[in-house]
């Protein structure tokens, strides 16, 4: 095992690199942990599938290919999809 | 079915259901990693116990991983008023990290049917970036130490004849 000591600045370049590259993943997961909450609870409130959607800035087929089988798994009640 | 390929197919529904349990959509390396050491299998059990890691000490590692990841960016999740994501996605699919796993579990050896569950755990120590080996270097566990522990305990542990 070769010197566990001071890192040099190249090492040190690195580690924060790949702590960057690690946020980055990290805030992807917490992004999709408060989409997952938001939208079971937007639906539990009654919001339709194009108020989700619009938003969440993203499109209805989006929103509802994603969420939809868990809510109705989850039991939650969804208004219908398009009018 | 071989034994290796029953242990494979208990470690995959694990792994799935770590996943759903994290509210991912894909099984990636880290859920892996806690089915192997949810699985009572000797040898791979051994060589956790060995660096001192078990199951709850693996997602407390994986835990603080996230949170020090997040904070880097200047976010907690305590801040984001989040529940514990409740069982998501019905079918998890295979994550990058998973397959990197498996290939370089697999790639370790010349015959498939050599495959003993110790490869399994080789191959997700193989990555050298990644949330595995951040979680356990930030555990206090050097990756590299624990992937030496598990070549000497696939070295010595009856090698299949050649």
């Amino acid at each position: 095992m070769a010197g566990a000591e001071i890192p040099t600045a190249q090492e040190l370049a690195s580690q924060g690199l790949a702590d960057r590259l690690a946020a980055v993943r990290a805030l992807r997961r917490l992004a999709d942990q408060l989409e997952v909450a938001a939208v079971e609870e937007a639906m539990r409130a009654g919001w339709s599938w194009p108020e989700v959607a619009e938003a969440l800035g993203v499109t209805r087929q989006a929103v509802y290919k994603k969420h939809a089988r868990r809510l109705i798994a989850a039991g939650v009640k969804l208004r219908r999809r398009s009018p | 079915m071989t034994r290796f390929d029953s242990y494979l197919r208990s470690i995959l529904e694990r792994g799935a259901e770590e996943a759903r349990k994290d509210g991912s959509a894909t099984i990636e390396a880290h859920h892996l990693l806690l089915a192997i050491a949810a699985e009572p299998e000797p040898s791979t059990q051994e060589i956790l116990t060995s660096a001192g890691l078990d199951y709850g000490s693996i997602h407390a590692a994986l835990d603080r991983e996230f949170e020090h990841s997040l904070s880097v960016a200047g976010v907690s999740r305590a801040a984001a008023g989040l529940p514990r994501p409740r069982g998501v996605p019905a079918h998890p699919r295979p994550g990058p990290s998973f397959k990197l796993a498996m290939e370089r579990g697999v790639a370790a050896l010349a015959r498939k049917r050599d495959l003993r569950p110790a490869h399994l755990l080789l191959g997700i120590l193989g990555a050298q970036v990644g949330t595995v080996p951040r979680a356990l270097t930030l555990a206090g566990i050097d990756p590299a130490d624990l992937r030496a522990r598990v070549q000497q305990s696939l070295a010595t542990d009856g090698e299949p004849r050649r």
